[in-house]
């Protein structure tokens, strides 16, 4: 049910646009203007194809032509070196250039030819593999790495107009680019992959080291503060606080895999503008996957920049309302921990709520050791406020088997317990039912609405049939005219499993 | 520092492991509070080295190849350890102990550790001297414990932040140093747990439960309790250990007992009572320490398999346990639901410090029987018949609900609780009764009544 967009198609969020971000680029200034007033995808002018996929047709200037000759010249081949390898590499050279506008920046009548830049890239493979592993096949990783530049090359700081021309490539070079190029979202795998081999294994390989500064400045532009400019240049993982500068209210999470880029994150004021945006969209819409998506990637801007302030304790608190509203307890779990590491520090919120939540929570996981836990912390101030006071009812009520007063404090749940505790309503329901059965022989209809909880007869009595118990009801002629009977004791198997069924089966989405 | 190794010596030729072990401790003999001050002295930092190899070397030892490596290292880190160790009570005395002294104590200690695991590893050291190894990992553990508390007392609990993480708080690593030992105290449990030396009387396979004490120990300190499961696994799963009953009474005692806690936190009662019984046998009857550690468990896990309490007796010897159990023994048997409440709520602090306030509280059932079973025998008898003699006469078996609800709404305190109670409740709590099998019978809603077994309506209470 979570998957089905509440709203009606038109309003599926303007996040699907996201792709053009990774890019790096800033958003032209009309595009998160845009991204506010909602723009429905259909309407093409609003929802812009991503500036990189118009095609765009090159002409190679004469230099780079003869570049070609010489490459292909017999006189210049090297005995090791296949031609198809020197071809590749070309070809990779050439089009790193094309799609960068840069092929006139390059002399290209002295630019390495591809097959020096291959031998030089074996020889410090080999050397790299010498110090790293001995036994390792050299040239392994000698392709996948990047595009190449020769140690002599020239490194360049590209300003934003070259950013906005290098994203004019056609698409089918785009997306291998993009697999090449380190981006600070760092979204797929493949890449951390190649970060790890590269820190491990060609630490010494100077002409990595090269490719990547290349790299990274290609990735940096104007909105980067000077005293920033080289600090991804070495493989260490800062944790020094970013200062994001990305004016964007919405953008879509992705798991970091490195250090972020300023302009990706956004700054504390523009974030408490995104909760108040999510906040009511979250009202009007519950589209529950992309607000989830949305409080991660705030939570992950806050957590970059070191925020952790009354504003923080909101998102979280927001965050784990929704989820629970939505009944994704894993997600719920992750602020819950948060928040009681945030509560710690003194910083406002609703420490009582969500320690009833917590409260609440562990009932239903049955964690008989975190409830322990969570008892042993409790502090008399704690156990006097009234939703923690009701929560620890809940659980001693559960645990002599009150259901009675379990079903009653069920109906009267402070704040959104009740979320909470319809996780775990009807496992109780049987629990009590299978108590009953072996307690009576027949209870009438309206006993068990009333002690198990139920909105009216009706609904208790589907809830008997939903479990198969449709052949133990009967109508029964009293004083009062007829009622609706169970003959409960002949259920008593048939409760009893469903109990145990019921109980065995805590599963939990994102739990450790 | 020839005359300072002189025990050792001694010890040492004749293979006295437990002398070698009480010399290489950290702890002064009782005979001798100024032994590790005089075996400092006859030393210093710079020469330490030299002085023990010369010692060693002209001292008239019988050391082959091997241990003539060994020793020494032993040896020298052993003096630093005890070098570290005087610092650190010097900086006690004078108030300046900081978390530094106590982390060098620990460093020193972890050194002398690694010496006697690499050595038994690569066989330098002799089979008897597993004594000595296990005996220095026990005060590892006491020193990482110290610098871990005095660590904490200068850290924030929390710390925020570490570069990737979508997170903002991670939970800081609070035990660190307690944490490193646990790993040193894996690698000499799996070294003595998979020693393949067939000759018995030389396998390092006689310390794998004391290791496996200590690692326990470390875990349950360490709030990491869940690991100490893999440690019972792999002993399990080891089938060429000598038989159980074969070690030390020590060793066993410390194991049945985790064992039993371990299975009493997972909520097997049987097994835990097994367990906890075993060792409770074993233990020495001067040991009340260790005694009132087994009861603490022993006693809930009684509560729950067999439904039976301690007797006044036996809680007399142990006063700390008197004072937590004392009051609700004596509510659960009077059948006192107030009384009950308040003891626990009186004690809820100590019991969940020990973890076993949530199986306490199921003693509330047992108070609730003890208190229907009360309205049962106050009901009396039936009226003879012809026939009957006084001797085989029946209880009356139907007991209006309206009686046990007077009980209940007494015992649960006069006050507001108990008039609270609705009618509904009070079923609820009988049907639990009947539910659990302290009560045998059925409630009849028609009647208002509650119809008891006529043969043995609350068993194993003798009506």
């Amino acid at each position: 049910m979570a998957w089905q967009p509440a709203a009606p198609a038109q309003h599926i969020p303007a996040y699907s646009a996201v792709p053009a971000r990774t890019t790096l680029e800033r958003p032209p200034l009309g595009s998160y203007a845009a991204a506010l007033s909602r723009p429905s995808p259909t309407d093409p002018s609003q929802n812009p194809p991503p500036t990189a996929a118009a095609p765009r047709k090159v002409s190679w200037s004469d230099s780079v032509k003869s570049y070609v000759r010489r490459a292909f010249d017999p006189d210049n081949a090297m005995p090791d070196i296949s031609a198809a390898d020197m071809k590749i590499k070309l070809k990779e050279i050439i089009s790193y250039h094309a799609e960068r506008n840069l092929q006139d920046e390059v002399d290209w009548a002295t630019h390495p030819l591809p097959q020096q830049i291959i031998a030089g890239e074996r020889e410090a493979a080999a050397r790299a593999a010498l110090a790293a592993q001995p036994n390792s096949p050299a040239p392994a990783y000698g392709k996948s790495i990047g595009p190449t530049f020769s140690p002599g090359s020239k490194r360049k700081s590209l300003d934003a107009d070259e950013l906005q021309a290098a994203a004019s490539v056609p698409p089918w070079r785009k997306a291998n680019l993009e697999s090449r190029v380190t981006f600070g979202d760092g979204q797929n795998k493949r890449q951390k992959k190649s970060d790890f081999t590269k820190e491990t294994i060609s630490k010494l390989n100077q002409l990595d080291l090269e490719k990547r500064k290349q790299r990274f400045q290609a990735n940096q532009n104007d909105t980067t503060p000077p005293w920033r400019s080289d600090r991804d240049s070495d493989s260490e993982m800062s944790t020094a606080p970013v200062v994001g500068t990305n004016q964007s209210l919405e953008k879509s999470y992705f798991r970091l895999t490195s250090q972020p880029k300023p302009e990706t994150v956004r700054p504390l004021h523009v974030l408490e503008k995104t909760l108040d945006l999510l906040r009511k969209k979250w009202r009007q819409e519950k589209n529950y996957n992309y607000i989830c998506n949305q409080f991660k990637s705030l939570r992950q801007d806050l957590t970059v920049q070191h925020i952790k302030n009354a504003f923080t304790v909101r998102v979280y608190e927001n965050h784990a309302r929704i989820a629970l509203e939505k009944g994704d307890l894993g997600e719920y779990n992750q602020c819950q921990t948060q928040l009681k590491a945030l509560y710690g520090l003194g910083l406002g919120g609703h420490p009582g709520e969500f320690l009833a939540y917590r409260i609440l929570y562990f009932v239903y996981t049955c964690n008989k050791t975190d409830m322990n836990d969570v008892l042993a912390e409790l502090t008399p101030t704690d156990k006097a406020l009234p939703e923690v006071k009701h929560a620890l009812e809940v659980r001693s009520s559960l645990a002599l088997g009150n259901y009675h007063k379990f079903f009653r404090l069920y109906l009267d749940a402070p704040n959104m317990g009740g979320y909470l505790m319809d996780m775990f309503v009807e496992r109780e329901r049987l629990n009590a039912l299978s108590n009953i059965s072996k307690a009576y022989h027949h209870v009438f209809v309206r006993f068990l609405t009333n002690e198990l909880g139920f909105e009216n007869d009706e609904e208790c009595l589907q809830f008997l049939r939903d479990h198969g118990a449709q052949h133990l009801i009967e109508e029964k002629e009293t004083d009062n005219g007829p009622k609706m009977r169970v003959r409960v004791k002949e259920a008593m198997a048939l409760f009893d499993q469903l109990r145990a069924a019921a109980f065995s089966k805590v599963d939990l989405k994102g739990q450790i | 520092m020839q005359a300072a190794l002189e025990p050792f010596r001694l010890a040492h030729a004749q293979q006295q492991a437990f002398t070698v072990a009480e010399f290489l401790s950290p702890i002064p003999p009782p005979n001798n509070p100024a032994r590790l001050y005089e075996f400092h002295r006859a030393s210093n930092f710079q020469t330490v080295e030299q002085d023990i190899r010369n010692a060693l070397r002209y001292g008239g030892y019988r050391l082959n190849q091997k241990e003539s490596v060994a020793w020494p290292g032993i040896l020298v880190s052993y003096w630093k350890a005890i070098h570290s160790l005087l610092r650190a009570e010097e900086a006690r005395n004078q108030g300046t102990l900081g978390a530094r002294d106590l982390v060098e104590v620990y460093d020193a200690w972890k050194e002398l550790t690694n010496h006697f695991l690499r050595h038994t590893s690569n066989g330098a050291l002799p089979p008897w001297t597993l004594v000595c190894m296990y005996r220095t990992a026990n005060y590892l553990r006491i020193f990482a414990a110290q610098a871990d508390a005095q660590l904490a007392k200068s850290k924030e609990s929390v710390t925020f932040d570490s570069g990737l993480q979508d997170d903002i708080a991670t939970p800081a690593p609070r035990s660190e140093k307690l944490e490193e030992t646990a790993r040193i105290f894996n690698r000499i449990f799996a070294l003595c747990l998979n020693d393949r030396n067939p000759d018995m009387s030389q396998s390092r396979k006689w310390g794998t439960y004391y290791m496996a004490n200590l690692q326990f120990k470390t875990y349950f300190k360490l709030k990491n309790v869940s690991l100490s499961k893999n440690i019972v696994r792999s002993i399990n799963a080891q089938s060429d250990l000598p038989s159980f009953e074969a070690f030390p009474a020590a060793h066993r005692v410390t194991y049945n007992y985790y064992v039993g806690v371990l299975a009493f936190l997972q909520e097997d009662y049987n097994k835990a009572e097994e367990h906890l019984t075993e060792a409770w046998n074993l233990c020495l009857p001067e040991s009340l320490g260790n005694q009132e550690r087994i009861l603490t468990y022993l006693i809930p896990t009684r509560l729950i398999t067999a439904q039976t309490i301690p007797t006044p007796l036996l809680l007399s010897s142990y006063p700390r346990l008197q004072k937590i159990f004392g009051p609700l023994v004596t509510c659960i048997k009077r059948g006192d639901l107030h009384g009950f409440d308040t003891a626990l709520a009186a004690a809820e602090d100590a019991l969940v410090r020990r973890r076993i306030y949530l199986t306490l509280e199921r003693g509330r059932d047992l108070t609730l029987r003890n208190l229907l079973r009360k309205v049962f025998l106050a009901a009396g008898y039936e009226e003879l018949k012809e026939g009957q003699t006084e001797r085989d006469r029946i209880r009356k078996s139907r007991i209006p609900l309206s009686w046990f609800a007077a009980a209940l709404r007494m015992s649960s305190g006069a006050g507001g609780e108990g008039l609270n109670l609705e009618d509904e409740e009070i079923e609820c709590l009988i049907a639990n009764q009947i539910y659990k099998g302290m009560m045998k019978g059925y409630i009849s809603r028609e009647h208002s009544m509650v119809v008891l077994n006529k043969k043995g309506a609350f068993p194993g209470t003798g009506v």
